[in-house]
């Protein structure tokens, strides 16, 4: 079993959005004989890309989803998980990183580092996954991987290292040549299948040679003994080169970068043979999970099928058979016919049918073991949750989720539409913790939440599409924050005499600005409880902390949530029959809100970092409409006839800026954001938007 | 300590006072010297003070690295701040922030007029009016004397100050006895300002050096040296 377990890597395919992952994803199944045509992402055939399997992301170019699927590959089995390059859907691409075990960063030659490719690096760092680069795209005009090299060690601090260089660039790549072997790789064929064998091309020699060098010298910091052989000036066996930049490269110091274009079916097979010498078996990555009967603390789980079963549930999608829960076996084996246990619900469930996915065609299979990506028919659950076997109580480390910062009111057109949306609704929430659902009190209104207006407007074209659900949708709206700038005290007494046993409390304190310390669990709010001589009864002491977070739930200058604050009682007093529980915390919410008008309320909003790319002879009217938009420049770099902006923009602004930017730029700059932090407002925007708050509220 | 106080406690008024009063808008200076003696800090320094003072900067450098470029200012901050325990230094430093762009570019031997080109579309249509231009690691001693005159007339027709951070481009260059480069000679005729950095062993600091003051060709001590550990000019 041990010796079939080394065969397997589970691997996943991140990059920045338009380098090329689908096609490359699409190569790699033509390789593995897993599809018999190659179909193109923007296609003229009308098939599109096997890995998109929606409609939709096959009109818009772009992989939102990311499909798993297994392919075999010189003896070995390669687990393939393709991931979105958006920076709106990062969530999917975090959740496809906790169950990798490597990843391939695919890098364009001309656009080299961008900012999406720092983002997914800053996120396989976060997961440890070692890496291995692609540099794709070198048949474009203006390719030069030997710069995406220097910015994959500026930029990122990669101990980027180079295995091969090119034969040809631009639209005379021929191919590759393989600087551990020193061997020129040509790719003949229809679809380079056929791989030709030559000696390397003379005027190549020189720049060959020293790159190899690089690679032995860089590679020898990982083997004493052959930094012993290159000392003595003694050739290198290629299996012990091998071994010192896997060695290298699965402690996430080395970083093997290998090149080609996916579109010429040029340099695939070489990346193929990196994924299996360098990239690890499930084994050699350590997981962890949390057991739940023991206090939360941290187990190391063994990749071994006679330990009980852990696996854990990263993705779902809706089929034409119910729902399909792709999972990941982390110890143990899950077979058809098994009784596992959901740690979340502590429900029981049965495996019914056990398939391995290849983009949307399926085999069913009985047994999925140790290290395995498969996925599950007829299971109730959320993604990431956990299924252990009986008796044990594991949850494998909750994934990191950011929170969403726009949100859109959305109203179904008719009663089926409103039956639909709902039901796409609870899809949608169970498969993305970033899109976030709820009924606003008020207006009853649902409103939906997520990380950006591309991420929304996907999930009302797929409710549309998919669940035919029609919806209007309203403006979309900035989650701002309310805040405090000083401190102020409070001294409120709530006394109410109407008969029967009234209420009566009283709370003294005051309100300041947090700074959360690192050892701040919550990093928004700080109870303080400074009550001396019994003024307040302890037990009351816990109604007024509640008092104070209802308090906080809702901010009075626009209705969003106040954060940042420290809220320390230190004086109170109370009565033997009329003081309660609710009395305490109704003194303490109108203490709140009578402290934190005197506290210098003020409004946050989200700033993004943008990053702009464009060819040059726009940057003027780029840096014109991030000035309009109230934004900073933080930088501009420029490069022969391209250039990139870095800036900072308030959101509210952002709006409908991928239709302007497209428009001043002939469709030719594209941007990506981020949530950077939220800032304090400026007073006319503050102004503006408590007269707008104030308006909306009249009628009430 | 307040931000005024600072600025007018700052060692730069010392250097500033050996140039007759700063270099002044429209002018050239520069700051020579061989390779690693501490221009960038030294440069960072002046453009710290100058946006303390709440003028707007543009940083011109040529590494490929704008992170490389942020992380100077930000160690340059942190040392004058923490020095002088300055008040508010968390807002101070997001004002700062927002005045200054850093002009990055990544080609090698880009030409003058698409800096300037570049510069102007930055302060016209990007509506930022800058007071001052700082070039760093431009190889100025490689520029044609035309391309030091459309920088000059360009600083004069926007109104700004404009400095460069320079160290030969070539190998084997000797150096005066202010450490300033002998390539430097054939554009002192078109620069205002010029100061020599050079290491001294004996006082282990490097010293600044007023070679060449507007019209005046007398050279003479800045009062201010650049102290070797943290690379910033000290009284």
């Amino acid at each position: 079993m041990t010796k079939e377990l080394a065969l397997m890597r589970n691997i996943g395919i991140s990059a920045h959005i338009d380098s090329g992952k689908t096609t490359l994803s699409e190569r790699i199944l033509f390789y593995c004989n897993r599809i018999h045509a190659i179909h193109e992402v923007h296609g003229k055939d009308g098939v599109g890309a096997t890995m998109d399997s929606m409609d939709l992301e096959r009109e818009r170019g772009i992989t939102i989803e990311s499909a798993a699927t297994s392919v075999s590959w010189k003896n070995h089995e390669i687990n393939l998980i393709d991931t979105p390059g958006h920076v709106d859907f990062t969530i999917e691409v975090e959740r496809s990183l906790r169950v990798l075990d490597g990843a391939i960063l695919v890098l364009c030659s001309v656009g080299g580092v961008q900012s999406q490719s720092i983002t997914v690096d800053r996120q396989m760092n976060r997961y440890k996954v070692p890496r291995i680069a692609f540099i794709n795209k070198c048949d474009r005009t203006g390719a030069n991987p030997y710069r995406v090299v220097d910015q994959l060690r500026e930029k990122l601090f990669l101990n980027a290292v180079l295995m091969e260089i090119p034969i040809g660039l631009e639209d005379h790549l021929q191919g590759v040549v393989d600087l551990l072997r020193m061997k020129a790789v040509y790719f003949d064929g229809p679809n380079g299948e056929i791989l030709r064998e030559e000696e390397v091309p003379q005027e190549l020699m020189g720049e060959a040679l020293s790159r190899r060098e690089e690679l032995l010298d860089k590679a020898s910091a990982f083997d004493d003994d052959m930094m012993e052989l290159l000392l003595e000036g003694e050739d290198v066996p290629v299996e012990m080169v091998e071994k010192a930049i896997r060695r290298g490269t699965l402690s996430l110091q080395l970083c093997p970068v290998f090149l080609g274009s996916a579109h010429k079916n040029k340099g695939i097979q070489p990346l193929l043979d990196g994924v299996v010498k360098f990239l690890p078996d499930p084994t050699e990555v350590t997981n962890r999970a949390l057991d739940m009967d023991n206090n939360e603390s941290e187990v190391i789980l063994r990749s071994d099928p006679a330990e009980p079963t852990v696996a854990l549930a990263f993705k779902l999608t809706d089929g034409q058979y119910g729902q399909l829960t792709y999972i990941r076996v982390y110890q143990g084996h899950i077979r058809k016919g098994d009784e596992l246990v959901n740690t979340r619900t502590r429900r029981r469930l049965r495996i019914g049918r056990l398939v391995k996915m290849h983009a949307s065609e399926m085999e069913d299979i009985s047994e999925a073991g140790c290290g395995d990506i498969a996925a599950l028919f007829g299971i109730d659950c959320a993604s990431g949750d956990t299924f252990c076997a009986p008796g044990l109580n594991y949850a494998m480390t909750s994934s990191y989720v950011p929170t969403p910062v726009i949100s859109l009111a959305i109203t179904p057109k008719d009663k089926k539409s409103a039956d639909n949306m709902a039901k796409a609704l609870n899809r949608f929430t169970k498969e993305d913790p970033t899109f976030q659902t709820y009924v606003d009190p008020e207006s009853n209104q649902t409103i939906i939440k997520g990380m950006g207006e591309l991420h929304l407007d996907v999930y009302v074209e797929r409710m549309r599409r998919e669940y035919k659900a029609e919806v209007e949708v309203g403006m979309p709206q900035v989650a701002y924050r309310e805040a405090i700038t000083r401190r102020a005290e409070f001294n409120y007494t709530h006394k109410k005499q109407t008969g029967g046993s009234g209420q009566f409390a009283r709370v003294a304190g005051y309100i300041e600005p947090f700074t959360p310390g690192p050892e701040d669990e919550d990093r928004e709010y700080r109870f303080v409880n400074e009550v001396k001589g019994g003024t307040i009864p302890t037990e009351f002491i816990p109604s007024c902390d509640k008092g104070f977070r209802t308090a906080m739930k809702k901010g009075p200058q626009l209705g969003f949530p106040i954060v940042g604050v420290v809220c320390c009682v230190n004086d109170g007093a109370w009565h033997p029959v009329d003081s309660s529980d609710m009395a305490f915390q109704t003194a303490a919410l109108n203490a709140f809100r009578e402290a934190f008008a005197q506290a210098g309320p003020a409004i946050l909003e989200p700033i993004m970092k943008v990053e702009v790319e464009s060819p040059s002879e726009f940057q003027g009217a780029i840096f014109g409409s991030i000035n309009q938009r109230r934004g900073i420049i933080v930088s501009s770099t420029e490069d022969h006839s391209n250039c990139t902006i870095d800036a900072e923009v308030p959101l509210s602004e952002m709006f409908g800026y991928s239709t302007v930017l497209r428009s001043m730029s002939q469709g030719k700059a594209e941007f990506t954001m981020e949530l950077d932090h939220y800032a304090k407002a400026p007073q006319s925007v503050s102004e503006q938007l408590k007269k707008e708050y104030e308006e909306k509220n009249k009628g009430k | 300590m307040q931000v005024n106080e600072l600025i007018s406690n700052s060692p730069i008024r010392v250097f500033e006072e050996s140039i007759n009063g700063g270099l002044g808008k429209g002018n050239i200076g520069v700051l020579a010297s061989r390779h690693g003696i501490g221009k960038t800090a030294c440069l960072v320094h002046i453009a710290t003070d100058k946006l303390l003072q709440g003028q707007h900067l543009i940083h011109v450098s040529f590494s490929g690295n704008v992170e490389h470029v942020l992380n100077w200012y930000k160690e340059v901050f942190r040392e004058i701040s923490q020095y002088k325990s300055l008040d508010d230094a968390f807002a101070v430093y997001n004002t700062m922030r927002e005045n200054r762009v850093v002009m990055n570019f990544s080609q090698e031997n880009v030409s003058v007029d698409r800096i300037i080109s570049s510069l102007s579309t930055l302060i016209r249509q990007g509506a930022f009016q800058a007071d001052a231009v700082l070039f760093d690691g431009y190889h100025l001693t490689k520029a044609t004397e035309e391309d030091v005159r459309k920088i000059k007339a360009f600083a004069q027709e926007m109104n700004i100050e404009v400095w460069f951070s320079v160290s030969p481009a070539v190998q084997g260059v000797g150096y005066d006895e202010f450490g300033v480069p002998e390539t430097m000679a054939p554009l002192k005729d078109l620069i205002d300002v010029l100061v020599g950095l050079k290491y001294n062993e004996e006082k282990s600091k490097v010293i600044m050096t007023v070679v060449q003051d507007h019209h005046s060709r007398v050279s003479h001590p800045t009062g201010v040296t650049l102290d070797p550990r943290t690379m910033l000019i000290t009284d």
